[in-house]
């Protein structure tokens, strides 16, 4: 296996309680105006440089956070407890809940550094429904919300069916195990041929540099808790990002979810050739391209 | 300066106006630009709905808009509008729009040595390039509309407009005056466009027409839905506007859902009424729209 080594960047650290989180920032250009900050919140199954900072040989800007870094944004990820480089020794399963609270620390943390005083944030899977709690529970922190790959109730949704049916074991430990076969399932469960072997194997190189394990909280909310967001509580401008090939929700179920948002800035993209892993597909630029679309959206002069 | 032209084009014996934008005359041998073709709603016509010029203010001209950013910008006066002719037969209805751009695309396609268009309409524009993309889906690469109405369900400008249905249906041409485009822009939230722009609509209206027709407007009263999501094939953009009352949102989440093109987006945004493009926030729409036209894979 090639272990990976990510350069570029400036790593940070910050406390939540007793426990360290790692952050990773990939600073704006000098050269363009200043754009903005984003926050990215990864999903269960990996940790946050693997997902956002993906070096992949012969792929161009395969790294969102230096694709958004180009044109101006200061770019963050940060490593949930139990991920990664953040510390993992307690004796819990880090569920989303918990995942949010470290997005509370993390976005003290890059407020404080940065000056910024509100964030794009940026969530996929169970960093969507992190994020989401997050922009919840921290209004004034979130200036827009982008949530892909997300699921509200979880009605109709393949994936989870087929996840729950090991919830026992989920539930009977805090951890579970990961490999390069586990990494392969992400993209094979829904749609082949959505992302090419050479960056499934970078990804899986990069996951398994940081984790052999990862925690079981959130595919245990995913499974058994959901919703876990109300969307009438999240007033940010936000942008549904649903994959065609997509099973972690119905379609209906987002709808529904959209439906309620109270935000009159709002969007909802079908992304084609899309299923679970955008940043990681063969149409990763589209993806960065309706995200961008939506961040760089001028702001509202009049509100009536 | 941009570069720009007329052409007249015939439907029968009706001639069509067709009016085209670009930064700089075209060039024998030149790459083509891609062509963005606007499609105008019930009461103004192609010309003055989409190059207008609203004096003390900028940015109001889509067509110049995107004719800056690469585009070969054209649209068209349908039947009984603005600069077009008028038969005398029938409303000048969806339908009757619908088969003017019929006209219209071959000679766009023709003149431009493009192979397809993208389409972006509005209000009952909208509609028409709905039905057009319908019976010529190979001809429209993508498709913007705003200010969209589906099944009418729920339609607040629509209930009232019903009230004079009968006025409507009796007349193939109704009256238009200041008056009337001022009450256009102050139906649904007064503050969303400057006062400035029906005046400016006037100005470039009342010297060509007096009245239009009333097929559009029978047809979004008492016809809908004219449009079927399940027949547009292509990638396709809804653009919401906050406080336009012409469709409720869940009529228009029931459309999108039905499309069958897996790259498609809605985007509701703030401040905006019921002519995006006419409103203080034009820039969002122009965000919008430019942001879905120059989608990349």
């Amino acid at each position: 296996m090639n272990r990976i080594e990510w350069t570029g960047g400036t790593p940070h650290w910050t406390n939540k309680g007793e426990i360290r989180l790692f952050l990773w920032q990939k600073a704006a250009s000098p050269k363009v105006p200043h754009a903005g900050t984003i926050l990215f919140v990864h999903g269960s199954s990996m940790a946050s440089q693997p997902t956002f900072d993906l070096s992949v040989p012969g792929r161009p800007n395969s790294s969102v956070m230096d694709w958004f870094a180009e044109r101006g944004f200061d770019t963050w990820c940060m490593d949930n407890e139990g991920y990664g480089r953040s510390d993992k020794q307690r004796a819990i399963n880090c569920d989303i809940s918990n995942g949010a609270d470290d997005l509370i620390a993390g976005s003290d943390y890059i407020r404080q550094v940065s000056g910024a005083s509100r964030l794009l944030v940026y969530g996929i899977s169970s960093g969507a429904l992190k994020a989401a709690l997050f922009a919840q529970r921290h209004p004034e922190r979130v200036a827009r919300l982008a949530l892909d790959a997300f699921v509200w109730t979880g009605e109709g949704s393949p994936t989870l069916a087929e996840r729950r049916k090991k919830l026992p074991d989920f539930l009977a430990k805090n951890r579970r195990p990961i490999d390069r076969a586990f990494v392969h399932s992400i993209f094979n469960r829904d749609h082949p041929g959505c992302a090419d072997e050479a960056t499934v194997e970078a990804f899986a190189d990069a996951i398994l540099t940081l984790d052999d394990s990862m925690p079981t909280g959130t595919y245990v909310d995913m499974c058994s808790k959901l919703p876990l967001v109300d969307p009438q509580k999240i007033s940010a401008p936000t942008l549904i990002m649903r994959g065609e090939f997509d099973g972690i929700a119905a379609l209906d179920d987002l709808l529904a979810f959209y439906r309620s948002l109270p935000s009159t800035n709002k969007q909802f993209s079908i992304m084609q050739g899309i299923s679970h892993a955008s940043f990681q597909q063969k149409n990763y630029l589209m993806v960065y391209h309706i995200l961008h679309a939506f961040f760089a959206m001028p702001e509202p002069q009049y509100k009536g | 300066m941009l570069w720009s032209e007329e052409h007249f084009v015939m439907r029968e014996d009706v001639r069509l106006y067709v009016y085209r934008k670009r930064a700089t005359a075209p060039v024998p041998g030149q790459a083509v630009l891609p062509v963005l073709f606007l499609v105008h709603g019930s009461t103004v016509s192609g010309r003055n709905t989409y190059d207008l010029h609203v004096p003390g203010s900028e940015d109001y001209s889509v067509m110049d808009h995107f004719a800056a950013k690469g585009y070969d910008v054209w649209t068209v006066d349908h039947e009984g509008y603005g600069r077009s002719s008028w038969s005398g037969r029938g409303n000048s209805d969806i339908r009757t729009g619908a088969r003017d751009l019929a006209s219209v695309i071959p000679f766009v396609l023709e003149k431009t040595g493009a192979q397809q268009v993208r389409m972006f309409g509005s209000s009952s524009g909208a509609l028409r390039a709905c039905l057009y993309t319908q019976a010529h889906p190979d001809k429209v690469e993508r498709l913007g509309l705003s200010a969209l109405v589906y099944t009418g369900a729920g339609s607040p400008t629509l209930e009232q407009r019903r009230k004079k249905l009968p006025e409507y249906s009796s007349s193939p041409r109704r009256k238009v005056d200041l008056a009337f485009y001022e009450g256009m822009f102050n139906r649904d939230k007064p503050g969303s466009s400057e006062a400035t722009v029906p005046r400016a609509i006037a100005d470039a209206e009342l010297p060509l027409v007096s009245e239009v027709p009333t097929g559009t407007y029978v047809d979004m009263c008492a016809n809908l839905p004219v449009a079927s999501p399940e027949a547009l094939p292509c990638p396709t953009l809804i653009i919401r506007g906050e406080f336009d009352g012409i469709a409720a949102e869940p009529d228009l989440l029931d459309f999108f859902a039905r499309l069958p093109n897996k790259d498609k987006q809605f985007v509701a945004l703030s401040g905006i009424a019921h002519n995006p493009m006419m409103g203080v926030q034009r820039h969002k729409f122009y965000h919008a729209l430019e942001s879905f036209l120059a989608m990349r894979f």
